[in-house]
């Protein structure tokens, strides 16, 4: 008797999921060309925001230290006033930043971190001054970069993101040998990337070499999902061109969200210890979230809308 | 059901990759079971580094008395020399290269840890040391040039008595060179100007060069020996103190006849008839170090015998002798090791304290066990299947047991790049496990085999668009985010050709 009432329960509710399938199918059969217009405004935004902040400040994004050059100055083992530290620094820094490191369990500060523009020796001096005790190798560290040196870097790794993306891109095009669908891969990791980096502006966060190379890791994860539905939409002959699409759906939704979930649990973890981990999981949390927008509008709908007016022919 | 061992060939793959990988990370037997105590660095010139006291050494035992750890070591050293006063007594200590006698009246100048809990390697940015990043000033360097100021470095690093290091050449993508100078753990104050000094030393007489610093006038320099080498007690002058340093060199026979042809010259000082009308001064990179008085009875001498003096200051008598004894060092290093052609120039330099290191490892790995375990979450809640997740899980964990493996074999250090690297191996790993265990429930009319077969179509392109996507950084920027892409290429491929084959197999014996 339940048996049987399970049953039925359990073929009401396949039933209405077929249902809301269908509806969904239905609707995006309709749609999908309109549902490019949410990323392409999106994208026209950004390029419009991209191009006062260029015009504003000459440059792409805000860069840190590590992509400026200046001095970074840990120092472990101090109980420090974070405001009453800056207070102090204001007169003698031109331009610093302040923060700390904090312990885990107890939250308990364990070091500071200032960072500065100013010259190694004359930073440390100032803080020696403050703090009262001298800067020695056991209870700080001290990093600096030259200004040459940072820019250098910095335009290295563009080169290194550029060349990546054109690397990205030939061995796409060799997969799949058929234009529109590479195009739209290329499009969306495009998209991954540019909104990625505009959105940090937007949020007024520095980018860093670490950053940079979370924009690396954010090529491949974001191309990852895009293989996999182009994979199933083109190559494989069963099922409708909605049940295919739907099929990838739920494979690489179940990706990036486990990758999603992960780096937000890590991100929890870091924060307030590693400036460097920190900021290459924030810049991976934004690229994810919005290469979910670009592989499941942007990249579907271009390749409907492909195999679609290909079908027609 | 059964638990019938019906591995086929690629899980045994895996299971002997990660055994392997083990046994390079923690050894055989075990480093960690290992008892005695690490030395993790030697004061240099010092007594114990008389002895011969080495970095990494393990001592096992002193005076026959087995060690345990690092607190027990302390305490049995500190109670033979709490009552030596000036007396020095002989200990022997048993390591694991050589027995050691040390005969002193005070602790050896040494520090030490507890041993380590495995073979891992790790990066001075996590560990604590030193990197600079060093360039020639206003110049493009030819790649000999290039080599002599790396055996140079070399050299006087070595002299001033660093063991623990590297110096290598680096280019970047845009053709610069550099010199990359790595020291493990604690780094000497004055590291900056070692590097960077340019060491030109020369003892002139008016205008006339007697010898320069090197090997070719200098034969050789009095180091570590109170008879020729001393510094006087601090004096007060001025506000502070002065101490006076002076140290014997003996000059090559070119150079001891160059001096007797200048001061055969030279007339008697008229108003202080016991030296010589000219003084020899002494000038480091252009600046007057010290000014001798030549005592008349030298002229025209073939002398070797030369005495090379100079002065350290500070506000107590202390610091001015500790001053003295830091110029006293650092001079006797670039007196053996000569100048550099050219000019230099830190463009990067980078201390870490040791002090956060072991902070810092820990909550790298509470993030990655956390995000495991969230992974582990939601792969549970997406299959609601019990082996299949598991598998998936553990496949993930073996990738990085065999990453760490690889990096103990090739001498990898780990730095934050790589810990990065292998945090995004991790996550592609476990999305291309996601793939095939998707695939492998899709398609029934397909065999299990064909569906696996299209799911690493998948992952091969994926692959190859990471590893490409990787390539550019094993050269930007100097190679120091060099670890990030090595790390990646070395974990996707293990993936491809080790894990992904394996797990696909798991999958299927699980499903059929």
């Amino acid at each position: 008797m339940t048996e049987q009432k399970e049953n039925k329960e359990t073929q009401s509710k396949t039933k209405e999921k077929q249902r809301f399938k269908t509806r969904v199918a239905r609707f995006h059969d309709k749609y999908y060309k309109h549902l490019l217009l949410i990323p392409a405004l999106i994208l026209l935004f950004f390029f419009v925001y991209m191009g006062i902040f260029y015009s504003n400040t000459g440059d792409f994004i805000h860069r840190d230290i590590s992509l400026t050059g200046g001095t970074t100055i840990t120092v472990a083992f101090a109980n420090i006033d974070l405001d009453d530290l800056k207070e102090n620094l204001t007169d003698r820094f031109d331009s610093f930043n302040v923060r700390e490191i904090s312990n885990l369990r107890t939250r308990k500060q364990i070091a500071v971190v200032i960072e500065t523009t100013t010259e190694p020796e004359e930073a440390k001096q100032a803080l020696e001054d403050y703090f009262g005790f001298e800067l020695t190798n056991e209870n700080s560290s001290t990093e600096f970069t030259g200004t040459a040196l940072s820019k250098g870097f910095f335009r290295q790794l563009l080169i290194a993101v550029l060349l990546a993306f054109v690397f990205m891109a030939l061995v796409i095009f060799i997969i799949f040998r058929n234009f529109v669908p590479s195009a739209a891969i290329i499009i969306s990791a495009f998209a991954d990337i540019f909104m990625t980096l505009t959105f940090l502006n937007i949020l007024g966060i520095q980018m860093s070499t670490a950053g940079i190379m979370a924009l690396l890791m954010l090529i491949g994860y974001s191309v990852d999902t895009d293989v996999l539905l182009t994979n199933r939409v083109l190559k494989r002959k069963e099922g409708t061109l909605n049940s295919r699409i739907y099929s990838a759906f739920s494979t690489g939704i179940t990706m990036t969200l486990t990758s999603l979930l992960a780096v937000i649990a890590a991100l929890l973890v870091v924060s307030s210890f590693s400036a460097i981990l920190t900021k290459i999981f924030t810049v991976l949390i934004i690229g994810l979230c919005f290469d979910l927008l670009n592989t499941w509008i942007t990249n579907v709908s271009i390749l409907k809308w492909y195999v679609v007016s290909k079908e027609r022919d | 059901m059964k638990l019938k061992p019906n591995f086929t060939w690629k899980i045994w793959i895996l299971i002997i990759a990660i055994l392997l990988s083990l046994i390079s990370v923690f050894g055989i037997p075990p480093v960690a079971l290992q008892k005695g105590v690490l030395v993790t660095s030697v004061e240099p010139n010092s007594a114990a580094f008389e002895a011969g006291f080495k970095e990494k050494m393990i001592i096992t035992a002193v005076d026959g008395q087995s060690v345990k750890d690092a607190n027990e070591f302390s305490e049995l050293i500190s109670n033979k020399f709490r009552q030596t006063g000036n007396e020095s007594i002989a200990v022997i200590f048993n390591t694991n290269l050589a027995e050691i006698v040390y005969f002193s009246n005070k602790l050896p100048e040494i520090t030490f840890s507890d041993n380590l809990p495995s073979n891992l390697k790790f990066g001075l940015d996590l560990i604590g040391g030193s990197r600079a990043l060093v360039q020639a000033e206003d110049k493009k360097l030819s790649s000999e040039e290039m080599r002599d100021l790396v055996d140079t470095t070399q050299n006087r690093l070595n002299e001033f008595g660093l063991t623990d290091l590297k110096v290598r050449q680096v280019s970047d993508l845009e053709g610069n060179q550099f010199m990359l100078v790595e020291i493990a753990g604690a780094t000497p104050q004055d590291l900056e100007s070692l590097i960077s000094q340019q060491g030109k030393f020369e003892a002139k007489i008016g205008d006339e060069i007697v010898f320069i610093g090197g090997k070719r006038d200098i034969a050789s320099v009095c180091r570590g020996d109170s008879t020729c080498a001393r510094i006087d007690s601090p004096r007060q002058s001025g506000g502070g103190y002065v101490a006076r340093f002076s140290f014997g060199i003996t000059l090559s026979a070119d150079a001891a006849k160059r001096h007797a042809e200048i001061t055969e010259k030279l007339d008697v000082n008229s108003s202080n008839p016991q030296y010589l009308e000219k003084p020899l001064d002494l000038y480091l990179d252009d600046n007057l170090v010290d000014t001798l008085l030549i005592s008349e009875g030298l002229k025209g001498r073939v002398t070797t015998q030369i005495s090379v003096s100079g002065s350290g200051a500070g506000a107590t008598a202390e610091e001015a002798f500790d001053d003295a004894e830091e110029k006293m060092h650092k001079l006797q290093t670039l007196l053996i090791t000569g100048s550099l052609p050219f000019k230099l120039e830190i463009v990067k330099l980078d201390t870490i304290s040791p002090a956060l290191g072991g902070e810092f490892l820990r909550v790298i790995i509470i993030a990655l066990l956390t995000a495991i375990g969230v992974v582990a979450l939601v792969v549970f809640a997406r299959y609601k299947k019990m082996k299949s997740s598991l598998a998936l899980l553990l496949t993930s964990l073996s990738e990085v047991v065999i990453i760490l493996g690889i990096s103990v074999v090739i001498k990898w250090n780990l730095d934050l790049p790589s810990i990065a690297g292998i945090l995004i191996v991790v996550g592609t790993g476990i999305d291309q496990q996601i793939i095939i265990l998707d695939e492998s429930r899709r398609g029934a009319f397909l065999s299990l085999k064909q569906r696996m077969k299209r799911a690493f179509t998948i992952i091969v392109g994926a692959y190859f668009t990471s590893v490409v996507a990787m390539l550019p950084l094993l050269w930007a920027g100097a190679g120091l985010l060099k670890g990030f892409a090595f790390t990646t290429i070395i974990g996707i491929t293990t993936g491809v050709l080790i894990t992904r084959p394996a797990f696909a197999d798991m999958i299927r014996r699980i499903e059929e």
